[in-house]
């Protein structure tokens, strides 16, 4: 009886451990951070459609191979409803967005992207979403200026 | 007052308390919005404040975070708001706004509050620490929506500029109020003091002309006498041309008392008589007394008209027209034309001779108004004035080089 109650508190104290350790290490969802903001130029690989926010509809994603170093990202650009643009396979992007890791890979909330010499804006300087209000700003791009 | 002074006196104060008024109200609003903002600041954070006592309680509880944050992510008021623990890593963050957490936890300081502009508008930041138990520190950020100050501010500067608005069209409106009154005012003094001048020259006229009368009167009654005792002492065939003198000295006699006459009202001694035949009689005159040889007095009407009118008073009037007609033409002719319209007589008189300049046709009717080295500047003026006591209208149009027209309307018989 001893032996099952010390059992059975073992075993309440380790799920209780186990509960709040994981409460701790679980990682939240990841947001637009502008302490890691980061320019990539890469090759479009694959585009998907996911949702990615709760209450959200479906968002474009990009899967883009970096020229340089051949390091892959996942590039979130916009719900799909907002991006009016078609993008294809093998196609160049150059994406400016705010990095983080995630089980892994290596992610990009995009903020402005540059696609056949039109640069997208698609978030503003702190990440706030175009789609949520201002709207979808378009440049030209200029002669001998990246972004 | 002219254009310029009158922008100098009612315009400039006009402007000079609007432009008064906006900055002072543009200050004034500055100040209210400065005051609210730091209101508003003061009420959220001390909303932060219970928010952190909120959830340090829900944690010594041992809830989850993301249990603690669902009831707050359902106001619409909290944009976004996340938990970090003391090694400042984000336990669990909220937002209305996909991945929107405007955070820089590099430039964070421990305990701050700003606001920041975004396309849903301006949003109260807060991060600040707080501990749940001993050792254990937590930081919270969050972020108000401040919609109702905007909305405020905005509805304030609505009103700001409607109110400036009205004031605006107002100030308009009585400034263009008292500028018509004012150039009506001005017009009316304007006329009296031309009336005024008008009668003072009127009454210098009476005076000179009631002399001067007086003057010619008595040598005319003698000489009228020696052409009564001529008449009778003169041979037959010397006879006409004694009757013709003594004629035009009764003439004479007869303008100067009208002339003194015309000081006061004129008495009109009415008879109905032919045009024809007075125009005939005024050429007669004309002729005899002008040395342009070359001056031809043509006479047109439409039908035959008669007027019941003073013959002696008519006769002077037309006199002076043409005489007027006839010095100014340099060798042209004058002609006068006659018409009957229902019951008025339309009479135009017009020569080829210089013509009158634009600004001196206004004065032309003016007494002892005159552009001649040897005129009074009294005929025209008469004419007039005999026009008007026959309840009718004199005008006169003119071009340099080209001629003069007098038009006469007057009733007919």
């Amino acid at each position: 009886m001893k032996k099952g109650l010390s059992l059975l508190i073992i075993v309440y104290l380790l799920g209780f451990w186990s509960l709040s350790s994981g409460q701790e290490h679980q990682k939240p969802q990841h947001f637009y951070n502008v302490d890691t903001e980061k320019k990539i130029k890469g090759t479009i690989q694959e585009i998907i459609m996911e949702p990615r926010y709760k209450d959200s509809s479906p968002f474009l994603i990009i899967k883009l191979e970096e020229k340089k170093t051949h390091q892959k990202f996942i590039v979130e650009i916009s719900p799909v409803r907002f991006f009016t643009h078609d993008f294809h396979k093998g196609e160049e992007l150059e994406v400016v967005g705010s990095l983080y890791s995630k089980d892994g890979n290596q992610n990009i909330i995009a903020r402005q992207i540059r696609f056949k010499g039109e640069i997208v804006i698609l978030r503003d300087k702190r990440g706030f979403p175009a789609w949520r209000g201002g709207g979808m700003k378009h440049k030209k791009r200029r002669k001998g200026k990246g972004f | 007052m002219r254009s310029k002074n009158f922008l100098l006196f009612f315009s400039l104060p006009f402007i000079g308390m609007i432009v008064i008024f906006f900055v002072l109200s543009s200050l004034n609003r500055a100040y209210i919005r400065n005051k609210t903002e730091d209101l508003v600041k003061e009420q959220l954070e001390a909303t932060a404040e219970i928010l952190k006592v909120d959830i340090s309680h829900f944690l010594r509880e041992n809830y989850s975070v993301d249990e603690i944050f669902e009831p707050y992510s359902r106001r619409e008021n909290i944009y976004y708001m996340a938990l970090l623990n003391e090694n400042r890593e984000i336990l669990s963050w909220r937002s209305q706004f996909e991945g929107y957490l405007p955070l820089s936890l590099q430039s964070a300081k421990n305990e701050e509050s700003w606001i920041i502009d975004s396309p849903a508008g301006k949003i109260f930041n807060y991060f600040s620490p707080f501990s749940v138990q001993e050792g254990k520190a937590y930081f919270l950020y969050l972020g108000y929506s401040l919609k109702n100050l905007e909305e405020m501010v905005v509805y304030s500067r609505r009103n700001f500029f409607l109110i400036f608005g009205l004031i605006f069209v107002i100030g308009i409106i009585f400034s263009l109020g008292l500028f018509q009154l004012q150039r009506h005012y001005l017009e009316k003094k304007r006329e009296a003091e031309e009336e005024r001048k008008e009668k003072e020259r009127y009454r210098e006229i009476s005076a000179f002309t009631s002399g001067v009368g007086h003057e010619i009167k008595n040598p005319l009654n003698s000489v009228s006498l020696i052409f009564e005792l001529l008449q009778k002492k003169a041979p037959v065939y010397l006879q006409e041309e004694v009757s013709a003198g003594k004629e035009e000295i009764q003439k004479i006699s007869r303008i100067i008392d009208q002339f003194a006459s015309y000081l006061r009202p004129l008495k009109l001694s009415k008879e109905t008589f032919s045009l024809a035949e007075l125009v005939s009689s005024v050429r007669g005159s004309l002729i005899k007394e002008s040395d342009k040889a070359e001056v031809e007095i043509r006479y047109v009407e439409s039908s035959s008209i008669a007027l019941n009118a003073d013959k002696d008073l008519m006769n002077q009037a037309l006199i002076n027209l043409l005489r007027n007609s006839i010095e100014a033409g340099s060798g042209g002719e004058v002609s006068i034309k006659a018409q009957q319209k229902k019951k008025k007589v339309f009479i135009k008189i017009e020569d080829s001779g210089q013509g009158i300049a634009e600004e001196d046709e206004q004065h032309i009717f003016e007494p002892f108004f005159s552009r001649k080295r040897k005129g009074l500047g009294i005929g025209l003026y008469l004419t007039k004035k005999i026009v008007e006591a026959h309840e009718g209208k004199i005008e006169v149009q003119s071009k340099i080089g080209v001629g003069t027209t007098f038009l006469i309307q007057i009733p007919g018989d």
